[in-house]
């Protein structure tokens, strides 16, 4: 069966509208805004203090018992270099100098921000992700089945793979530290490790207020805005910076919306779809197919009908040939007697000469 | 046979050398745009002046000013080739006065610069731009466009009374309402921009047209006089004053621009030391003396003309009125409701005392201290009594006129910077409270002291800010009333991240922040933050006992 186009959009527009009809109703039940388990934890790091020593990557790499780096953590000349994080690196600092209006060098921390509503969990068809209600984004290996959904999903660009492991290759991204130091209630390595206290820990709620004191404090030190307050729905970690964070590489077109809503709507769909759709579809298809029947039946009655009227009209010639035939031939014997009763007359009337 | 092939093969070669001639000659063609960054003029002007009109058909011409001029030097030719002139003063305009019709504006310039630039290609000289649109309009300068403003400082101003002998009136006057005309009131000369500003304003023309006007016509009128004095153009120039657009606005230029240090200030009779007196009128019997509501503030108006380059720094409206006139206790229309309590305190503006002050501690001597400082804290009220002081109630003085009894005020402000004796200061103090990786660590105590205090030993601002013994302490011993002998860190730095104390950091946190953070204020490279080992000391590894 070929489907037309005319058929095929309109069966597009039926299901376009029963989805968005069930579609609304759907993302209505989720659109409840999340602002992060209330006492969760966080880090704020603030650019204006660091040093870039890189203090904190080699206490990350300590304490994560991460691969040795190639080349040594006391190596600054690394800075000069734009990194980013691999499977063998939680968290990297990068060196902005030349910056507009600043003399010195800026630095900035990629790692895990620990959205409060996680893209790579809710990307997760496994659950490896969990939010937890410490404010740290975990990731179990155990489950995981590597189709590495979560590091297109991350806004930031943060979980890596290792890819040089043949059997049990696993995503690598910051967990804060929280299996090995955090349930422990030890401080994350690099808030520990950095001698000028830029990365400040406590809950998320009392550094929002420490971030905007010391903006107020320090006005003309700081940006204003808290990089995490409100990007992606909230992140557990926090940023403030000296220069606007898009100097420093910070993307700032992300919205305040959390990625799982980003995509709520759309999945919330995938019932309406599984359950409507093959019912549809199929009613669609039998109507289609009984009309195709019907047609063909009356297809074949008219073709039956019209070989039958041709039946008739042939037969009704052959008769009419039959007949003529029949009169042709009685005349053509009529006249052959004829003529040889006038032959044998002929010849009677010339032998009595 | 044979022919047809030999044709082919021809023809063949032919297109291969074509292709090949085609290709290289336009490698020749490009530049290494790469390796030569773009030139940095200051006489870039965009002409887009058609958008005044309706919107813009072709991108603006971006015209180089300077390359014009010296061109019409080089040909003998004067401004008057572009600018027309009206009752002696030269229009900014191109080859027109007021900008009539869209089309007659274009036309102007179309038949304006096509027809010189025409005229010098005949004439075998380089010439711009003839035939395509685009060579014109193709709205991508090719130049990176810097423009400096000049400040006429005082020893600018300075260098023009000089050169003029006093003629003040050679650039200052009033505007007669009624026989709208302008004329020179001797004693009531200002600032150009508390008439003219960003924007022209009724008959007033903005200040960007009353400068280029003003100034560049005396300096050629000058130039001009000086044609066989100094038959050197440069050095005609040197003494006329800029013309082209770099003189002013390009900023090597303005760097050769000589200063003369001890520049004396504006005569006009302004007073050396004013009593600035927060006093209320009473608005029901405004003939009865003003009700004082706080005591006076002694200023030194001398000192202030000294340090700062121009006379707007803080008379930013007129040199006629008092602030106070504008700037009422309770705020008024005229001082755009900026009360008198904002415009001596307020910390964002630079006209304000507090702002100026602020600013002026963020220079190296002063930033290591103040920049760890947080702004706006609350001050005591010693801090107040600084500045506003108790005149005396009865005795000497009690009776003395405003100006006599600021001057009395002033010479009995002490300013001599002191601190304690170097008994009272620790030499040296051992911080060992970070033992667990390092030794140690040896901080000369005394030394720093006295390397503050000789660095602020030549600032007068700072001498009198600083007078308490304390004062200099209380950087580093911050937090804490101030004492000879403060607290020690470690009784309010302890373990970093007290929930309690959100905003205290550690102990560690506090010692670098302060060490770092001071030191890349004052510019101070050793010891180098990144070496740990220039402040600390590796832990002696501790002998294993059996």
């Amino acid at each position: 069966m070929s489907i037309s186009r005319r058929r095929f959009l309109g069966w597009l527009t039926t299901a376009g509208l029963s989805g968005s009809a069930f579609g609304k109703v759907a993302h209505a039940a989720t659109t409840k805004h999340f602002e992060g388990y209330p006492e969760s934890l966080g880090v704020l790091y603030d650019n204006t203090r660091c040093i870039g020593c890189r203090t904190c990557e080699a206490a990350c790499n300590k304490v994560n018992d991460l691969p040795p780096p190639g080349r040594p953590f006391d190596d600054l000349s690394v800075l000069d270099n734009r990194r980013r994080t691999d499977a063998g690196k939680y968290m990297v600092i990068n060196k902005y100098d030349r910056l507009a209006k600043v003399k010195d060098p800026l630095f900035a921390r990629t790692g895990c921000n620990h959205c409060l509503e996680p893209a790579c969990a809710s990307s997760c068809f496994v659950r490896a992700y969990t939010k937890t209600e410490s404010g740290a984004v975990t990731y179990d290996s155990s489950v995981c089945v590597g189709c590495r959904y979560c590091m297109i999903a991350c806004p930031f660009n943060i979980p890596t793979f290792e890819y040089n492991k043949v059997l049990s290759p696993r995503v690598m991204k910051c967990t804060m530290c929280y299996d090995t130091r955090l349930v422990k209630g030890q401080l994350p390595g690099c808030v520990e490790a950095c001698p000028t206290e830029s990365f400040s820990f406590g809950k998320r709620k009392d550094l929002l207020k420490m971030a905007r004191e010391r903006i107020g404090r320090f006005p003309d030190r700081y940006v204003d805005h808290v990089y995490g307050e409100s990007e992606m729905g909230g992140t557990s970690w926090l940023y403030l910076s000296g220069v606007p964070f898009r100097q420093i590489e910070m993307r700032e077109d992300l919205g305040v919306t959390p990625a799982p809503a980003l995509t709520s709507s759309a999945l919330a769909s995938v019932p309406m779809v599984v359950g409507t759709w093959p019912l549809l579809l199929m009613g669609i298809y039998a109507v289609s197919k009984r009309k195709e029947k019907i047609a063909k039946e009356e297809q074949e009655q008219a073709v039956a009908q019209v070989l039958a009227q041709a039946k008739a009209e042939t037969d009704k010639k052959i008769s009419e040939a039959w007949q003529k035939a029949a009169k042709d031939k009685d005349k053509a014997v009529e006249a052959a007697v004829k003529k040889a009763l006038e032959a044998a007359a002929e010849t009677q009337t010339e032998e009595n000469y | 046979m044979t022919k047809r092939k030999s044709l082919l093969m021809l023809t063949g070669i032919f297109i291969t050398a074509t292709v090949v001639a085609i290709l290289t000659s336009g490698a020749q063609g490009v530049k290494d745009v790469a390796s030569d960054s773009p030139e940095v003029r200051a006489d870039v002007i965009m002409i887009d002046v058609l958008k005044n009109f309706r919107e813009l058909e072709q991108p603006p011409v971006v015209f180089l000013h300077d390359l014009h001029t010296n061109a019409l030097v080089e040909q003998n030719k004067d401004c008057a080739s572009c600018h027309l002139s009206e009752k002696d003063l030269q229009s900014p305009k191109f080859k027109r006065l007021t900008d009539t019709s869209r089309q007659e504006v274009m036309d102007t310039y179309h038949t304006g610069c096509m027809q010189c630039h025409q005229e010098m290609e005949t004439a075998g000289v380089k010439a711009g731009p003839v035939e395509k649109c685009g060579d014109c309009h193709h709205g991508k300068p090719e130049v990176v466009s810097e423009r400096q403003l000049i400040v006429f400082d005082k020893s600018l101003h300075y260098r023009h009374t000089e050169r003029t002998e006093d003629k003040c009136e050679r650039c200052h006057h009033q505007y007669n309402e009624v026989t709208k005309q302008l004329f020179y009131d001797k004693g009531k000369e200002g600032a150009c921009v508390y008439c003219h500003k960003q924007q022209l304003e009724e008959n007033r023309i903005s200040i960007k047209q009353a400068s280029h006007l003003s100034c560049i016509a005396c300096h050629r009128k000058t130039l001009a006089e000086n044609k066989e004095v100094t038959p050197d153009e440069d050095s005609r120039e040197k003494i006329a004053g800029p013309i082209q657009c770099s003189g002013c606005h390009a900023e090597q230029k303005l760097q050769l621009i000589k200063k003369v240090e001890d520049a004396p200030g504006m005569k006009r009779n302004q007073p050396d030391v004013a009593l600035i007196q927060p006093a209320k009128i009473d608005l029901d019997n405004p003939n009865l003396a003003p009700i004082v509501v706080m005591n006076p503030v002694p200023f030194d108006h001398k000192t202030h003309q000294e340090h700062n380059d121009t006379c707007i720094v803080c008379h930013h409206a007129s040199l006629d009125k008092t602030c106070s006139e504008c700037h009422t206790l309770g705020g008024a229309k005229d001082g755009k409701f900026v009360k008198l309590e904002q415009a001596m305190h307020q910390i964002d503006s630079e006209q304000s005392c507090f702002g100026c002050h602020t600013k002026k501690q963020q220079k190296p001597s002063c930033a290591g201290c103040h920049s760890l400082l947080a702004k706006g804290r609350k001050q005591e009220a010693a801090f107040c009594a600084q500045c506003h002081m108790e005149p005396p109630q009865a005795g000497i003085g009690a009776n003395l006129e405003p100006q006599a009894m600021a001057s009395m005020l002033l010479r009995s402000r002490t300013s001599t910077p002191y601190t304690y004796t170097d008994e009272d200061i620790p030499e040296a103090v051992t911080i060992e409270d970070l033992e667990e990786q390092y030794e140690p660590v040896y901080f000369p105590h005394r030394k720093i002291v006295r390397t503050l205090l000789a660095e602020t030993k030549d600032d007068k601002l700072a001498q009198y800010f600083h007078r308490q013994k304390e004062t200099v302490c209380q950087a580093c011993h911050h937090n804490s009333p101030a004492a000879k002998k403060p607290p020690r860190c470690y009784s309010c730095h302890g373990k970093p991240f007290d929930a309690k104390e959100p905003l205290r950091p550690g102990m560690k946190g506090a010692y670098h922040q302060q060490c770092f953070g001071c030191h890349k204020q004052m510019g101070i490279k050793k010891p180098d933050p990144l070496n740990c080992m220039e402040c600390h000391q590796e832990k002696k590894k501790q002998v294993a006992t059996k």
